[in-house]
């Protein structure tokens, strides 16, 4: 009977997915706002190089300080370099950052959330208390104390941002474990004599998918956010190589001469990635996650 | 509550340990030796040995910890390897001027987020409601460096007649009124994101409370809208408010790192900041150390003042 049912099943169900995306999406529409500009940020990032008009890093004298134009749509800095295009090649950095480092909190988070709340007693003691220590320390605290250490480059400001954002996934993690570890089906999947680390990962794990999904969106944006700060205290991408936080600070000496296009192109930049990564991180927690919705 | 306060500063304890490990290992896996910058120009050979004794780092690293560490708990964090200045001093010096700062965001952002976020909830969805929640989500999204950038750009340079300096810091005691011209911007900078998570705070606490029963019969019995939101409805919905706002305490240190940078501002964030390119270490270790200790008691005490401001929290329950 099965056997004659499944393709049936397969393709009602493929179409019920998609239906229920469709209804999500309509009944969200800052899901779609967020996303748009997210989906925006990831094409500028990927394609770069092929949409930039000037090389972001060529200096070219002759035409530095030029304010907006038809040419230079951002200006140009004081080594005439157009801003526009390092605003697009600063993407690269941002999002690369941002959503290395969440990978980095997101799996080893994750993971010791697993562990700490499956196995429990001593192993759970230990991990818990190390994550107490970790958040003990104000985030970007901890970011700048880990990148000065480390040397200012950029893969050590990956580092550090994963660092950072560890305790968040392994906390939610272990208490979505916790939550469902007594639970009938993984009582029964414990009686049939299921593997520990099958549990975890068949059973446990795709219960806990939906607020990782919501937590990774809304820790991208702080990853952006952070590295970008990292990169305006000088622990970021080294110049020449465009960053938005180490383009704002460099913008900064040019102030007195009203030079506001150096660090309106960055700064703006800066905030419509974060607030996409941050409407979407709301509005797929209100759609994922009942649960942690806010009451506003 | 005394048992309680004794329990939650014992179950700190091990944290606090953990803390001092990882700042003491975040100074020592530098792959710059701090003998050589200690050392400065001179490059003697028996002069850097002598240096390398004379801190202690020909020492194992165990024993470098419990010496860190006991001197650390005597107060003695070290001296600066730039000026050799005692670190603690250093961060005690600078103090003031970061307590100053992070006092006024506090104030700016607690008391627009009490205003705007009672007017929002008790008119809700007006102009003031949908004007407070996009502040909101604006305010956690705006980097503070860009508008700390823009608010100088503005206020000091665009509008005639140079509302605001750029920068820099004038003592209070010297002169009032240049201490308090010069505090606004960066107050205001620091201020913005915490005011965007206060008001989305007290929004949605009020908003809660506003359903809940005894708002209702409040409202039956006859009592102006007024003292229903003054009297009852405000007291439950600041307790969340109430923990936030602690926590921003605990965490002034990390929110002036970048304000004071880009106005000046001579407090601890912007010692640390300068520590870092000349690898500083006992500065960076010092500061991150002290930054971490005050948050972690912030939080205790935020867990304290929770459980006095809401009687149905008892600190039994709590401590069990």
């Amino acid at each position: 009977m099965a056997g004659t049912t499944v393709p049936l099943t397969l393709g009602r169900a493929r179409n019920e997915r998609v239906a229920s995306t469709i209804y999500l999406l309509r009944r969200n529409p800052r899901m779609i706002v967020g996303g748009l500009i997210v989906l925006a940020w990831l094409f500028v990032a990927a394609f770069a190089p092929i949409i930039a008009p000037f090389d972001p890093i060529k200096v070219n004298v002759i035409d530095s300080l030029q304010s907006p134009n038809a040419t230079h749509w951002l200006g140009t800095d004081d080594l005439g370099r157009d801003v526009f295009s390092r605003v697009l090649w600063g993407s690269r950095i941002s999002l690369s950052v941002g959503l290395i480092s969440v990978s980095i909190g997101l799996l080893v988070g994750t993971s010791l959330g697993l562990a700490a709340g499956y196995l429990g007693g001593k192993f759970d003691l230990i991990i818990m208390r190390g994550i107490d220590a970790l958040l003990a320390f104000p985030a970007l605290i901890l970011a700048i104390a880990i990148t000065s250490a480390l040397g200012p480059q950029i893969q050590n400001a990956m580092i550090a941002i994963g660092i950072v954002a560890i305790p968040a996934y392994a906390r939610l993690t272990r208490g979505q474990v916790l939550a469902v570890r007594a639970r009938e089906f993984i009582v029964a999947a414990r009686t049939i004599g299921c593997s520990p680390l099958r549990i975890v990962m068949r059973h446990i794990f795709p219960n806990v998918m939906n607020a990782l999904i919501v937590q990774a969106t809304l820790s991208t944006a702080f990853a952006i956010l952070a590295e970008a700060a990292l990169s305006f205290l000088g622990l970021g991408p080294q110049p020449p190589f465009p960053s938005w936080g180490q383009d704002i600070n460099y913008s900064q000496r040019y102030l007195p001469n009203l030079k506001w296009w150096m660090s309106v192109g960055p700064g703006l930049a800066i905030f419509s990635a974060v607030f996409a990564f941050n409407f979407l991180g709301d509005a797929l927690r209100d759609a994922l996650d009942p649960r942690l919705r806010r009451s506003a | 509550m005394i048992r309680y306060i004794i329990r939650r500063l014992l179950l700190m304890i091990p944290v606090a340990f953990l803390v001092t490990i990882g700042v003491f290992t975040l100074a020592r896996i530098s792959p710059v030796d701090p003998v050589l910058v200690f050392a400065g120009e001179d490059r003697d050979p028996v002069q850097l040995e002598a240096i390398r004794h004379q801190l202690g780092l020909d020492q194992s690293l165990p024993i470098q910890y419990v010496a860190w560490l006991t001197h650390a708990l005597q107060g003695d964090l070290g001296r600066s390897f730039q000026n050799h200045q005692r670190v603690t001093e250093a961060i005690v010096e600078r103090l003031p001027a970061t307590l100053e700062l992070g006092a006024a965001a506090l104030l700016i952002s607690v008391s627009f987020a009490l205003v705007i976020g009672i007017v929002s909830a008790v008119k809700r969805n007006s102009l003031v409601d949908l004007l407070s929640t996009s502040v909101t989500l604006m305010g956690v999204s705006f980097p503070s460096f860009f508008l700390g950038v823009l608010l100088i750009l503005l206020f000091a340079y665009v509008i005639p007649g140079k509302i605001f300096p750029p920068g820099g810091f004038v003592p209070i005691t010297t002169d009032v009124s240049d201490n308090l011209r010069r505090l606004v911007l960066p107050a205001v900078t620091l201020a913005t994101g915490s005011l965007a998570l206060n008001l989305r705070q007290v929004r949605s606490s009020l908003l809660e409370v506003f359903g809940l029963e005894y708002v209702r019969t409040a409202r039956a019995k006859g009592l102006r809208e007024r003292a229903v939101i003054v009297r009852h409805a405000l007291k439950n919905a600041l307790i969340p408010v109430v923990t936030l706002v602690g926590i921003q305490v605990g965490a002034i240190i990390e929110g002036a790192v970048i304000t004071e940078t880009i106005f000046s501002w001579p407090g601890v964030g912007r010692l640390v900041v300068q520590a870092i390119p000349s690898h500083d270490y006992p500065v960076v270790q010092g500061v991150v150390l002290v930054s971490a200790l005050s948050f972690m008691l912030s939080t205790l005490l935020v867990d304290v003042l929770y459980a006095r401001v809401d009687p149905r929290i008892s600190f039994e329950s709590a401590a069990a």
